[in-house]
């Protein structure tokens, strides 16, 4: 008689306990942002632009564009929500969009603080910077591609795996931003005749604001230099002294570099911070545009494809220097070798490094010519 | 006589029960904290903590062989007299009420804060409890197919962590001994953290079935334990850079928001799901033992009844007070200077009173 009461108060305890559980949300009272963008306007005060799906068959459009100026983005919630049927979620957010105008500013990244701070937020969108007002892109929504965040979130994975753009998450923003030796890198896209498309990557300093911009190849020469190439990378390089024909580039090689080894020695000398780097590419040739024969003067269209890549390599260190920013992530190698050295100048080592002696030399080996002589 | 013997736990029970009140709650925090104190060389202070808290369990292995068959206040009451006895189980008990309550509380507090941010906490607590209750009430043996049981389902954890590797900068690791060795130092004291626990053998050593093995087991366990965190530690630190690891609060639950499925979203709400089993071993059995010490003060042989009225208390304080995380931080820090009192520099000196005692046979009452 006890036990069955000791069981009966025991059984209602855990029902009054699993109604008390508040934490649910019913998937219909639920507005998912899959895209979020920043803007400022002429005024400079915020817009937050959000896109999210329609789940509803009479609706013809496949997702709704929201803006909102807030003060702040957790406070765009609220205002979001007067404009839906649902709560507004960010759980599910899967670009970050960034206008440029935004992107000149400093301290820009303290708006995302409530991402951290509320760990119901992802911290896996990816950032993505947009050259112009993001009202051109956000009310875009061309009839034959899939919805904006979609499509970005592809591009950024698809380009990424072959290099030709960086995959940045929140997170890994956040690295970038607080790690002093290093300085962000986001992906790009542009505009071009209102079609979407990802050209490169912007560069940013140490307090997020745009640095530069990098064009495809220009990205891929940099994520060699970061030791970060998936799979094998598409070089397009000219080689002077070959005739240009017409209207088309026939003074052009295209190579196929994989097995690319990278070797960075550090040191200080004469207060200066010294770096060699070493490349060495195995490379397949892809495409030829000029009359070659590559069997018997292979030697020779090697050592031109060398020069060529390591004047690319010299451009590429030209402009991160002038910018005084380092993407490649120099810093942690000087912090690691020169510990001393870079604790004096690790607050301003975009500057430091602007000074430095950096010297590339690469060495390219035509490992294949393809199927044609 | 044997007194404790129908509840004897094997040497495998003991080193996952050991360990597992060792790893605990501050698990989460700790990769942070040693970063804070010593940069990236933290790892180093773990292996000196660890180097001293082997010292200090194998000196509590040597006092209790003094008397096998019983627990520490068994011990005390035959060499001190019985008050002496007496006067110990209170502050082991205190200490080990004091050490499931913070991690219980810090358990509440990161559900909280992950899991469930609107649920109430004393919802949450009662939910805790439950399984502590059904676990606690059975005895020794219960509690330790239970630790074994949770480190086997647990193995696979420390794979998922591989994952955010590819992101890793293991530069950030040289060079060593960046500020030299007095930041690894002055980090050691923050490690006992993650080793305190392991007094719990003054009560532990009598239920044991083969007590020939009790030195190794606890060198085996020590150094489970340091694994785990030396695991831990260095992932989060080539995963973060040093300045950043510091801004966050559980860096080790932070690292799993990186990973991505296509199939699964926000891989650390599982985790911390999954963390709770872990974690309630730091109070299950402390709750068990701190209620087998005030049953021993009684003379009682059955502790349910005091694990009722403690479990009774417990869920009634929370409807009235819940500390909050600055307050949890505090009781952390304050539960890591008495645990060095109890777990480090008790035992020596027991030791060596012990030491004096046998040698010179002042104490001639038996």
């Amino acid at each position: 008689m006890n036990k069955r009461l000791l069981h009966a108060i025991l059984i209602a305890t855990v029902i009054v306990i699993i109604a008390s559980c508040s934490d649910r949300l019913d998937m219909e009272d639920a507005t998912h942002a899959l895209l979020v963008g920043f803007d400022l306007d002429k005024e400079n005060e915020l817009i937050l632009y959000s896109t999210s799906p329609v789940f509803s068959k009479n609706v013809e459009k496949k997702t709704r564009e929201l803006r909102v100026k807030p003060q702040t983005n957790r406070q765009s919630r609220g205002k979001q929500d007067s404009y839906t049927e649902g709560v507004f979620q960010g759980r599910s957010i899967q670009v970050l969009l960034l206008s440029k105008r935004i992107l000149q500013q400093e301290n820009w990244f303290q708006l995302t603080d409530v991402w951290f701070r509320d760990p119901k937020n992802p911290l896996t969108p990816r950032i993505i910077a947009f050259d112009g007002p993001l009202s051109e892109i956000i009310y875009l929504n061309p009839k034959d591609q899939p919805m904006l965040p979609i499509l970005l979130r592809e591009m950024v994975e698809t380009k990424n795996a072959r290099s030709e753009t960086v995959k940045t998450t929140l997170q890994g923003l956040h690295q970038q931003i607080r790690e002093k030796g290093v300085t962000p890198i986001i992906s790009e896209v542009r505009l071009k005749d209102k079609q979407i498309a990802i050209t490169g990557t912007t560069l940013l300093d140490h307090k997020g604001k745009y640095a530069d911009s990098l064009n495809m190849q220009e990205t891929i020469l940099l994520r060699i230099l970061q030791k970060n190439t998936k799979k094998s990378v598409n070089l397009t390089i000219p080689i002077p002294g070959e005739m240009k024909i017409g209207p088309f580039h026939t003074d052009k090689v295209s190579l196929n570099a994989d097995e690319i080894k990278v070797k960075i020695k550090t040191s200080f000398l004469k207060d200066k911070f010294q770096f060699h780097m070493h490349i060495t590419m195995r490379v397949g040739l892809s495409e030829l545009l000029f009359p070659f024969d590559v069997r018997s003067q292979g030697k020779e269209l090697e050592n031109k494809i060398t020069e060529q890549v390591q004047m690319n390599f010299e451009n590429l260190i030209k402009k991160i220097q002038t910018d005084k920013i380092d993407p490649i992530g120099l810093g942690l190698y000087a912090q690691a070798h020169e510990y001393s050295h870079f604790k004096k100048v690790e607050d301003h080592w975009g500057e430091t490094l602007a000074n430095a002696d950096i010297h590339v030399s690469v060495k390219t080996i035509i490992g294949a010519m393809g199927t044609v002589k | 006589m044997k007194k404790y013997a129908y509840n004897e736990i094997t040497s495998m029970q003991y080193i996952f029960l050991n360990s597992g009140i060792q790893v605990s709650v501050f698990f989460l925090a700790m990769p942070g904290k040693l970063a804070e104190k010593a940069g990236t060389d933290g790892w180093i202070a773990l292996i000196i903590g660890w180097a001293i808290t082997v010292a200090a369990s194998l000196i509590v292995i040597q006092v209790m062989k003094k008397h096998p068959e019983g627990t520490l206040f068994d011990l005390i009451a035959r060499y001190l007299g019985k008050w002496a006895g007496r006067v110990a189980a209170i502050f082991f008990a205190l200490y080990l009420f004091y050490y499931a309550y913070t991690g219980l509380v810090e358990a509440v507090l990161l559900t909280k804060a992950w899991l469930l941010p609107q649920t109430s906490a004393s919802t949450v607590m009662l939910l805790l409890l439950i399984p502590t209750y059904v676990i606690a009430r059975n005895g020794l043996r219960v509690l330790g197919r239970y630790a074994e049981l949770v480190y086997m389902i647990s193995l696979w954890i420390p794979f998922v962590y591989l994952f955010p590797l590819k992101d890793a900068h293991w530069l950030n690791m040289v060079p060593l001994l960046k500020e030299g060795w007095k930041p690894v130092f002055s980090a050691v004291p923050t490690t006992f953290f993650s080793y305190i626990g392991f007094a719990t053998t003054f009560i532990l050593y009598p239920f044991l079935k083969n007590k020939q093995k009790a030195s190794s087991a606890i060198l085996i366990s020590d150094t489970l334990t340091m694994l785990g965190y030396l695991f831990i530690t260095v992932i989060c630190f080539v995963y973060y850079s040093p300045d950043e690891i510091q801004k966050y609060n559980e860096p080790v639950v932070n690292i799993l928001e990186a990973i991505e499925f296509n199939f699964v979203e926000r891989m650390e709400v599982l985790f911390i799901a999954f963390f709770l089993l872990i974690f309630s071993l730091a109070w299950i059995p402390t709750i068990y033992m701190g209620v087998f010490c005030t049953s021993w003060l009684l003379g009682k042989q059955d502790h349910r009844n005091h694990l009722r009225i403690l479990w009774l208390i417990t869920a009634l304080s929370t409807f009235f007070f819940i500390p909050t995380f600055n307050q949890n931080d505090r009781m952390n820090d304050f539960l890591i200077q008495i645990g060095i009192g109890i777990e480090y520099v008790f035992p020596g000196c027991l030791l060596v009173y012990l030491w004096v005692q046998d040698r010179f046979q002042w104490g001639k009452r038996l």
